[in-house]
């Protein structure tokens, strides 16, 4: 049995070379090292958004046996892990919790039209990146703003339900989510 | 495809959490689908999906839950990567692809409803208690004044319409919310087709909405 023990790196490049450890050599190692890190980050995820949690676990094995499979496919100057993560244990949740069945299918093929050039000849280039500095403006942002991107994220609530639950107009919630944006898009623009 | 009207960037977090309903989900696919800076943009916005996932405290697996994962690594062979896709270079009878699901792919197969003069649609199947519908009206037509109580996302597919927001041809996406009142006027030329969702029914006021009203109940 192999034994892992949970590494405590919030450093995108850490991740992004056990992946491509996965990607070229099969590493267990290096696959478990992303499971004992992430997953319970996922079962947090998951179990936030209402899914009980033997689903949850399910949710997130079959986040990490996708990270298996397509680890060749992962793109580090694109994304970073945690990102890959987010996006795939959220179209899982998508597709099997809430039982929409076109969303994984419209959404494999959207990443793959990625793969193509556009038609003025450019490839999408920009790069976000989740490391220190995005932590931090998200530390920093304004309580209420905070706690909106939270709701939003975390518990997939749309934003009239959380204008409902905040006593605030649809308006403010929106103007608030797009300066919550324009701060952490500044912040993904600098990479660490 | 250089479209100049994009969905507000708290519609694609909305995406992007999964916080939007099928019907608006559906328009902001069919946007992405045509346009690669609005993909640029989800990524910012599922990147900070990704970056609060790793800031988050864990909560506890069950015990042997690393054991099962590696019992199905040995079963679990990778993807072979495929070549890229040529899939979602149109034909131009073609909808986007991520409309398929809920109107079918051809336009020449649409089966357009009559709901008042110069105005056609069609429900989709299936998505939403009918809250995502294409709409098809002819060339040069002015549609009455309408505020939504409500929000209201529509991407052009063909043709295209004026109105005090600008012009919108095909892959523009317009991104109202319930204060915003307007009068499209469709351009001449071919019919104006576009896809719409909407959380709430269309408000027509005026004469002609009040004519109109009895069959569109949209």
């Amino acid at each position: 049995m192999t034994q892992t023990a949970s590494p405590h790196t919030d450093d995108p490049v850490y991740w992004s070379a056990q992946v491509t450890a996965v990607a070229s050599r099969r590493d267990v190692d290096a696959f478990m090292r992303i499971f004992a890190y992430y997953g319970p980050r996922l079962q947090r995820y998951l179990v936030g958004l209402a899914v009980p949690a033997p689903q949850a676990e399910e949710l997130v094995q079959e986040t990490m046996l996708r990270i298996w499979r397509r680890a060749a496919m992962f793109d580090a100057s694109r994304a970073n892990l945690s990102t890959w993560m987010f996006r795939i244990a959220r179209n899982l949740y998508i597709d099997s919790v809430r039982g929409e069945p076109h969303w994984l299918p419209i959404q494999d093929g959207l990443d793959r039209l990625d793969e193509l050039p556009g038609e003025d000849g450019t490839t999408s280039t920009e790069a976000y990146a989740d490391g220190v500095g995005l932590d931090r403006a998200i530390d920093g942002l304004p309580p209420q703003q905070a706690r909106m991107i939270r709701m939003s994220y975390f518990e997939a609530k749309s934003h009239s339900e959380i204008a409902r639950e905040l006593h605030q107009p649809l308006g403010s919630v929106k103007s608030n989510l797009r300066r919550a944006f324009a701060r952490l898009q500044a912040a993904m623009r600098n990479r660490p | 495809m250089n479209p100049h009207h994009h969905p507000d960037i708290v519609t694609l977090m909305g995406y992007s959490s999964g916080g939007l309903s099928v019907a608006f989900a559906a328009v902001v696919s069919a946007h992405l689908s045509v346009c690669h800076l609005c993909r640029d943009r989800l990524r910012a916005t599922d990147t900070i999906g990704g970056g609060l996932l790793g800031q988050q405290e864990g909560l506890a697996l069950s015990e042997g839950a690393a054991e099962r994962l590696l019992a199905k690594l040995e079963h679990t062979e990778p993807d072979t990567p495929t070549p890229p896709p040529e899939l979602w270079r149109h034909d131009p009878d073609e909808l986007p692809e991520p409309l398929w699901p809920y109107f079918g792919s051809s336009y020449k197969a649409l089966r357009w409803k009559w709901i008042g003069p110069g105005i056609h649609h069609i429900r989709s199947h299936g998505a939403d208690d009918g809250h995502l519908m294409l709409l098809r009206v002819k060339p040069g037509r002015s549609l009455p004044m309408h505020t939504h109580g409500g929000s209201e996302l529509t991407m052009i597919l063909r043709g295209a319409y004026d109105d005090t927001l600008g012009h919108f041809a095909p892959g523009d996406v317009a991104d109202l919310d319930e204060d915003t009142e307007h009068q499209p006027v469709t351009a001449p030329g071919v019919p104006c087709i576009c896809v719409a969702a909407t959380d709430a029914p269309l408000r027509f006021s005026g004469w002609m909405a009040r004519a109109l009203q009895p069959f569109v109940r949209l």
